[in-house]
């Protein structure tokens, strides 16, 4: 399978390739437009990836398998990530944790068989003033209590 | 208190557009720098004003522009960090998504005193709100003239770009962050050469904290001298935004005069502790700063002051812990952290974080023996600066200065298990 | 130039060195994973610490360069707990199974335990979980337990193969090299990084499992794969294990030489040694009987060859002859063939450039087109052109006018094919000398098994026109002898021909009788070679 990205998408691309002085440095914003077109980076897309910036693969991979932000593999509807850093466990973050395990009846780094939830456990989101916090997708739930994750658990069905 | 001007947009709404910026006296410290003012005199402004780089190694601004050289082969480049990732930290968020146009006016200002065309700020991939209004920011400002070039007819270009980042505290280093920038891995270059001479795409670069470049606007409006005096009488440095987490009534960011005791901030600002309890510890400068017992908390919040009581001022962002905090468990999230965050790059990061978080977790789930604990130090001396960057001594602080100021809890702990 | 006191002996040097440099120059050794002197610095094993007064830490030796009146301090004992410490933390995840790990013996972590730590284990959780025994190319295997991520291998491939294909993957103490998942290696410089390995993660499958390091032996050696003459170092052994009998050498490593190979060695010659010890190597000499060969010795074979070219040379004179040598053989034992050949039977029929001899694929980095380590020193010792070229030597055997045809090494058919083999059928003596069997051989009337390069002593020219040593690892197998060696017996069987003991002893006449050799000798050329000074044009 071969894969390309959407007109659209191309010209995003060159807009990222015209604002850096080398082109290799594009890799991480050509690596978000990959996510966000494909959804996940497969070994397809690092291949296309690598060809578009004429990089090694083996960087592209390094890059992928580094950072943790990237998708190796398929993520649910929504992406819930839990800090569990500092500020986050000292007001309760590991009970809302466990909350959302019982909940959602899978681990950490799982994703429900519907494929509607991913439960990922994460470092500082750097809302630490509002903790705990819980991030969906882009969308940040601070101050969390348990009420609060069920109300939003109902929202999101 | 005095009034705000680091925070004076937080929480305003559509601070962020350039009408309202420009309506509250935004772009004038620009206009003030390219029209009246000599690149060295901004930095000797700089220089007077007692700022030290606010992402946590608190080294003077003005000195760090004054190293890179005039005349270079390669381009320069302004690289603005934003990859806020210290834990207990929250205090480049509201800048970035309150107030944009003070960090591009900075950056504009920057990049004129410093000679540089080209300067990009690297975002953390979680800071989605922070990105959209920086590139807001920075649409509004090309149209506007402010940025691209010739600026206001000076014959002065620059080229502004946002850089995401992927989720890796260690980015928020210097020369990783440079890496990251380059498209790759964000692993912590050799030093030297330091990146004021070899930085970006190997031209000399400066790197500046978010915070850092939000007050060169004004610092350049009102003078290095008036900055300076802003901070607490006999410490200068101006003010600094202060965000306090943890068991206190009221959390959020305090803009303080640098120097304000810890204290002060805990009690006064943020309220004193939940229910009134009793303080057990507090991390005073994010959670790479070595912990403080209550009864150091009558330091002044200031780079000096702290190290001089072994710990330090960091990002400045303030965890407390109330009487019924589980340290162990407190420091076992601490050392899964930088285990997980360590590049893996050199030898006593990558390994001692890792054995330290192995350690802390046995110790918890009640198979800790007293030997450990000794291990714990003896491993923690065996990463203090011996690593290529200073994320094994940030894992080192808070390691060492746990179980050496707590070591009767961990003890008990293994004892007898938690409480 | 700085000068600065290293364990308090002080040294100069040249602005820019490094600590680490400047303290070997005193003959002070600083252990290290990462650096490597031919590759960038990464700073990143940390085990090159060192004391520095005045410095608030210590300080990276392999990266910080040396300033005037600086005083360093390599063996503390604060230097010796960091390099403790930083051992420790190597080995915690380190699976230590050294009892099968082929780099054993040769292994710096092993080295550097012993020197440095040999404490007891404080480790007691669970160690990380990564790869083994991965395919990494034709030739590499990756053991990921084993690594300490110094990033060599990682360095060399971009660096010096021109390859970005291995990476480091992950992070923290999960971090581990590899390739892209499902790619190999495919550059022809792998078997450097085994060699630059500091542990065992990388090993050639080629020596894996086969012999102990501290079981060989080592002998200075020129690569014979190409015209290179990178400087290599046999290792070998007379001790026979089970599975492996009969295999004597085990590996080729490089040898430094800057002006020729860096420190490098290619996989096309590294891994050429087979030859040595394989089932087709010629033991003995041998007579041609109906189809066979049947095995015989020195006595009757030289006899039946001094005859055999006597009688070709009295009846249809020197013409008669055709020599064709390979640029295999030394220059000692080219000599000795033309001073047989051409002084001796005055024979003018002698050359070793064999059509597509030196068309083989190079590339930019050591490996040459020709494929002969000898092919300047041939020309400089004017073995071709003299006479019939090779190719009209194999149409003068089909007409007969050339009646025998001697072949040291060289292989016709190989390179000509069909009309070569052709005539060599034709041929009324066919004489072949050589190391192994091949498909000219085979069509020999006498077999002279001759030495491999490893089984004597010699000297090579490479293509820049280096004159380089090898030398004598070990006996030749069998009844083999160095070529020099049987020519002198033959020429004495022939006529006035000196009586030489030694390759030395050719070498020394060589360089009163050779312009370019002139005023050389064994100890002159050193370890190191040495450029000759060639005739116009030549150069």
């Amino acid at each position: 399978m071969t894969v390309a990205f959407s007109e659209k998408t191309k010209e995003k691309f060159k807009a990222i390739l015209a604002k850096y002085p080398e082109k290799g440095a594009a890799l991480l914003p050509t690596m978000w437009l990959a996510q966000k077109e494909f959804s996940v980076i497969t070994p397809e897309v690092e291949e296309y990836v690598a060809k578009l910036l004429g990089v090694p693969l083996v960087r592209v991979h390094e890059v992928l398998t580094f950072y943790t932000m990237y998708a190796a593999k398929p993520l649910g509807k929504y992406h819930l990530q839990l800090c569990t850093n500092i500020s986050c466990t000292l007001l309760g973050a590991e009970d809302i944790l466990e909350h959302l395990k019982d909940k959602l009846q899978i681990g950490a780094g799982e994703t429900t068989p519907d494929k509607k939830f991913t439960l990922s456990t994460v470092e500082c989101l750097g809302y630490c003033g509002t903790a705990p916090v819980l991030q969906v997708n882009d969308d940040f739930h601070e101050n969390l209590t348990t009420k609060k994750v069920d109300e939003l658990l109902t929202k999101l069905k | 208190m005095p009034k705000p001007i680091l925070s004076k947009n937080f929480g305003k709404k559509n601070a962020h557009s350039l009408g309202v910026y420009i309506q509250d006296g935004g772009y004038e410290a620009m206009k003030k720098a390219l029209t009246e003012m000599k690149p060295e005199q901004i930095i000797q402004e700089v220089d007077k004003s007692g700022l030290k780089g606010r992402g946590g190694a608190g080294f003077p601004v003005g000195k760090k522009w004054s190293f890179i050289p005039k005349e270079a082969p390669k381009p320069k480049y302004l690289v603005i960090n934003a990859d806020e990732g210290e834990p207990g930290t929250y205090k480049d968020r509201p800048i970035m998504e309150c107030d944009p146009h003070a960090v591009v006016e900075g950056a504009i200002i920057t990049c004129f005193a410093v000679g540089i065309h080209w300067a990009g700020i690297y975002v953390r991939g979680e800071y989605v709100k922070s990105i959209e209004r920086l590139e807001g920011a920075i649409n509004e400002a090309y149209a506007k003239g402010y940025l691209g070039k010739n600026i206001l007819g000076m014959g002065f270009d620059l080229d502004m770009v946002v850089h995401r980042g992927a989720g890796a505290y260690i980015c928020g280093e210097e020369t990783g962050l440079l890496e990251s920038f380059e498209g790759k891995k964000g692993q912590p270059r050799m030093k030297p050469p330091f990146p004021a001479i070899v930085g970006l795409f190997q031209g000399p670069t400066v790197i500046n904290n978010v915070e850092s470049i939000a007050a060169i606007p004004h610092i350049v409006k009102n003078g290095g001298e008036w900055f300076n005096g802003l901070g607490a009488p006999g410490i200068g440095g101006g003010v600094k935004l202060f965000p306090v987490s943890g068991h206190v009534k009221k959390p959020g960011i305090y803009e303080l005069p640098m120097g304000t005791p810890l204290r002060e901030i805990i009690y006064k600002h943020a309220g004193g502790i939940r229910g009134d309890k009793k303080l057990k510890a507090v991390i005073p400068g994010g959670a790479s700063a070595p912990v403080l017992k209550p009864e150091e908390i009558d330091v002044p919040m200031e780079y000096a002051n702290l190290a001089k009581i072994g710990s330090m001022m960091g990002s400045g962002a303030v965890i407390v812990m109330d009487e019924d905090t589980d340290l162990v468990k407190t420091l076992r999230v601490l050392m899964c952290f930088y285990a997980h965050e360590s590049c893996g790059k050199c030898t006593p990061c990558r390994e001692g974080t890792g054995w330290m978080a192995k350690i802390i977790k046995r110790i918890e789930k009640g198979e800790g023996e007293s030997a450990d604990l000794d291990t714990i130090v003896s491993i923690a001396n065996g990463i203090r600066g011996r690593t290529l960057c200073p994320l094994g001594d940030a894992a080192v602080g808070p390691a060492l200065s746990f179980v050496t100021k707590f070591r009767q809890e961990f003890e008990d702990y293994i004892k007898v298990g938690a409480g | 130039m700085p000068t600065l006191t290293i364990d308090d002996q002080q040294v100069t040097v040249d602005q820019g060195t490094t600590i680490l440099d400047a303290a070997k120059k005193l003959g002070i050794s600083i252990p290290h994973f990462c650096y490597h002197p031919r590759l960038t610095k990464v700073d990143a094993c940390r085990m090159c610490l060192v004391e520095v007064k005045d410095a608030p830490k210590l300080v990276t030796s392999c990266s910080n360069a040396v300033r005037d009146n600086m005083v360093v301090f390599t063996g503390t004992p604060k230097v010796e707990e960091a390099r403790k410490s930083i051992l420790e933390f190597i080995l915690i995840n380190h699976p230590l199974d050294c009892p099968i790990c082929d780099k054993a013996g040769e292994c710096k972590l092993q080295d550097y335990y012993f020197r440095h730590s040999r404490q007891p284990s404080r480790f007691k959780d669970y160690k990380v979980k990564k790869h083994k025994v991965v395919d990494l190319g034709a030739t590499m295997v990756l053991d990921s337990e084993r690594c300490v991520v110094c990033s060599r291998c990682v360095r060399f491939c971009k660096e010096v193969a021109g390859e970005e294909n291995l990476g480091i993957f992950n992070r923290g103490d999960h971090s581990e090299i590899g390739t892209y998942p499902g790619k190999k290696i495919e550059h022809n410089y792998q078997g450097n990084l085994a060699d630059i390995c500091p542990v065992g993660a990388l090993t050639a499958k080629d020596f894996r499992f086969k012999c102990r390091s501290w079981l060989l032996c080592k002998v200075d050696t020129i690569c014979p794969g190409c015209s290179n003459g990178c400087n290599a170092v046999v290792h070998f052994t007379l001790r026979s294990f089970d599975g492996i009998k009969g295999q004597r050498v085990f590996r080729l490593t490089p040898r430094e030489n800057n002006d020729v190979n860096k420190i490098w060695l290619c996989d096309v010659g590294r891994w050429g040694y087979s030859f040595i010890d394989s089932i087709d190597r010629l033991t003995t000499p041998a007579l041609k009987k109906g189809e066979d060969f049947v095995k015989s010795d020195w006595d009757t074979v030289l006899r039946e060859t001094a005859s055999g070219l006597k009688t070709v040379v009295e009846r249809y004179g020197p013409s008669a002859i055709g020599v064709i040598p390979s640029p295999h053989l030394t220059n000692e034992d080219l000599y000795a063939l033309k001073c047989l050949f051409s002084c001796v039977l005055k024979v003018t029929n002698i050359d070793f450039k064999l059509p597509g001899l030196d068309k083989g694929e190079g590339d930019k980095l050591l490996l040459k087109a020709d494929r002969h380590p000898n092919t300047r020193g041939a020309e400089l010792l004017g073995l071709s052109g003299t006479g019939l070229s090779a190719e009209a030597m194999m149409e003068k055997v089909k007409t007969g006018e050339i009646k025998a045809l001697y072949l040291v090494g060289s292989d016709p058919v190989k390179y000509i094919g069909e009309k070569a083999e052709e005539a060599l059928s034709r041929a009324e003596l066919l004489i072949f000398q050589g190391t192994n069997f091949n498909a000219s051989c085979k069509l020999a009337h006498v077999i002279l098994p001759g030495a491999t390069f490893v089984e004597k002593e010699g000297t090579f020219t490479n293509y820049q026109g280096r004159l380089q040593r090898i030398n004598k690892a070990l006996e030749p197998l069998g009844e083999a002898q160095a070529d020099w060696e049987i020519f002198t017996r033959l020429g004495k069987r022939l006529g006035s021909y000196p009586s030489y003991k030694y390759a030395e002893e050719v070498f020394k006449d060589m360089a009163r009788e050779v312009a370019p050799f002139t005023g050389l000798s064994y100890q002159k050329i050193g370890p190191q070679g040495i450029k000759l000074t060639l005739p116009e044009g030549k150069s």
